[in-house]
């Protein structure tokens, strides 16, 4: 009974998130889709395991963005190259319109950055965290966060320069 | 602390950016995300129940080298750090003196600052989540301005101690001035005059200190000129505690008291031993730099050499015409990306894979040109070597010539180099 509960809640929640969760796993793995979808069911199993005390916490979205970041951070410090498909190229976003070259070069920015660099450029400017939130999901102090943010906005300015400017604000 | 929203136009535009990439992915399957996810769940709590730890990720947590401030009860990344977490927190809850509230570290705070008025006090006790920390408004009569305080706990002599504390490279991050040093005790201390926007769009002055312990606490202490970190007027020409001053507060000796009541807890992102083994060794960096300056060709000069402790270095070269940055990136397993970073490229007879860019390098500064040649070699182990450079010499300055100083066939000829391979 109590498992039938477990299970459809965290259904419902999961499956309201998978979309999010898989698009934030995309930009941390830089395009990976493959390892995003590998994470992103991490990343579900853990919250399934440890649903009851996820479904009671404030913001379980946001808890759930904390369990996939931690994965990728877990994920990239025991990668070997043994683990990545060599024969399968991940999907193109958004393959065919316009603004696929463009995404390609962000990826390819995020790539060049250290993972957990690339874990606080997500957290601050995709999933909206303020560095002291983003300092709490990576386990460092805030002064540690600044100084990723910095050092990775100075690297991407570098990398990405005017290819963003098109998102200028009219 | 709450930020503001209000972003430097870079920023925004990142942020734009990554909406619009990662609206882009489209989930294959949600509910066989949802399923397999619940399986795996399943199998973890049969593991549980049957007592068998989880495999190898149980094993790497044991080994934690770093470590977090966090409250008790604080939140738990997963079901395998559950043997490993447990077992600190007994080991550490005897060592955690009593809380610290915010309120007593906010009146600390007032005591070691001089003579003004305090307003929008903020503070979070040692033994609230995410930790402690302290913010207020101060005005010594010049302009308010926005002070901060915040905690930590790093591996004592871990590479974490460096970041904090050791200057910031000045081709990435501008400022004024920065020293860096050791103190009579051990302890290590970074006093650094900066910018809140490393681009100086909006001129708010960042000064901060940072002190790390013999222990390794880490207490670091910020000010703006601003009563805000971003987005509000610049009320002053500096903040307001001179680096002096700053160096005073930050060692006083009641923030080890805080930092010595907050419980410990295995940092989530810790160090995994018994894993890392399985990795490949990144790069490092020097050796990058090392082999860079041997493929530059007779007549230049390298004014400046730096970069990351992995995988990524560059270098300043000046042929007499002005300084030109060259940054080279050496990563492995990137092969499963190669699709896309090589879509528009070509395949050398050695199944080399090679693509070229030669577009603009700052939007923010006209004239700034950045050329890249990419490369993969053939294997499977996703060899890739990028060499970018610059008509510039700092990755956020004015362009000091016309165009960057190697030709793009020379830059091509740079990244193709077998030098590369023996980093491989």
């Amino acid at each position: 009974m109590a498992r039938q509960r477990r299970s459809d809640e965290y259904a419902e929640f999961a499956t309201a998130r998978a979309g999010h969760l898989y698009r934030s796993a995309c930009l941390l793995t830089a395009g990976d889709t493959h390892l995003a979808e590998d994470l992103v069911q991490e990343t579900f199993g853990r919250l399934y395991v440890r649903w009851g005390r996820v479904s009671r916490v404030e913001n379980p979205a946001a808890y759930a963005q904390t369990v996939l970041t931690r994965a990728f951070l877990a994920h990239q410090r025991r990668r070997s190259s043994g683990e990545r498909a060599t024969d399968v190229f991940p999907d193109l976003p958004g393959a065919g319109d316009g603004d696929a070259p463009l995404r390609l070069t962000l990826l390819d920015a995020l790539a060049r950055l250290p993972a957990k660099d690339r874990a606080v450029v997500v957290l601050r400017y995709w999933d909206d965290r303020s560095v002291e939130q983003a300092a709490d999901v990576l386990g460092v102090s805030s002064a540690a966060v600044r100084t990723r943010c910095s050092r990775a906005l100075g690297r991407l300015r570098a990398l990405l320069g005017e290819d963003l400017a098109e998102y200028a604000r009219p | 602390m709450p930020e503001k929203q209000h972003q430097d136009p870079f920023e925004e535009r990142l942020t734009a950016a990554l909406r619009d990439t990662g609206g882009a992915f489209r989930a294959v399957d949600r509910t066989a995300l949802v399923d397999a996810g619940r399986n795996r769940g399943r199998r973890a709590l049969t593991r549980r129940r049957t007592g068998v730890l989880g495999g190898v990720a149980g094993v790497a947590l044991i080994g934690v080298g770093g470590a977090m401030l966090l409250p008790s009860g604080g939140s738990d990344d997963g079901e395998q750090s559950s043997v490993a977490s447990r077992a600190t927190a007994r080991a550490s809850a005897s060592a955690a003196a009593e809380p610290v509230s915010g309120d007593t570290i906010l009146k600390s705070l007032k005591e070691l600052l001089p003579e003004g008025e305090v307003s929008e006090e903020d503070a979070r006790g040692s033994d609230e989540k995410p930790g402690p920390y302290a913010q207020v408004v101060f005005d010594d009569g010049e302009g308010a301005a926005a002070i901060s305080l915040g905690f930590g706990r790093v591996e004592p002599g871990g590479s974490e101690v460096g970041q904090l504390t050791r200057c910031p490279d000045e081709t990435f991050v501008p400022y004024d001035s920065c020293d860096s040093g050791r103190l009579e005790d051990g302890s290590t201390l970074r006093l650094l005059q900066g910018y809140e926007y490393p681009d100086r769009r909006v001129d708010t002055k960042l000064w901060s200190a940072d002190l790390v312990t013999a222990e390794g606490q880490h207490v670091s202490v910020s000010e703006w000129n601003s009563p805000a970190q971003k987005g509000a007027p610049v009320t002053r020409e500096d903040p307001p505690l001179s680096t002096e001053a700053l160096k005073k507060l930050v060692t006083a000796d009641v923030w080890r008291d805080v930092v010595a009541a907050t419980p410990v807890r295995p940092a989530p992102t810790g160090s995994a031993p018994s894993s890392e083994r399985e990795r490949p060794p990144a790069v490092s960096g020097k050796d990058i730099t090392q082999t860079l300056a041997g493929l530059l060709p007779a007549g230049l000069d390298v004014v400046k050499k730096g970069g990351q402790d992995t995988e990524f270095s560059y270098v300043v070269v000046d042929d007499g015409r002005g300084a030109s940055l060259v940054q080279v990136n050496v990563q492995h397993g990137m092969d499963d990306v190669a699709g896309q970073l090589y879509a528009s490229g070509e395949t050398l007879l050695d199944g080399t894979r090679i693509a070229t860019h030669q577009g603009v390098g700052d939007d923010r500064v006209p004239g700034v040109l950045m050329w890249t040649v990419d490369t993969m070699r053939a294997g499977d182990d996703g060899f890739r070597v990028v060499v970018s450079e610059f008509n510039n010499g700092s990755a956020h300055g004015r362009p000091t010539r016309d165009a960057p100083a190697l030709t793009m066939d020379r830059l091509r000829e740079i990244a193709l180099s077998e030098e590369w391979d023996k980093l491989r």
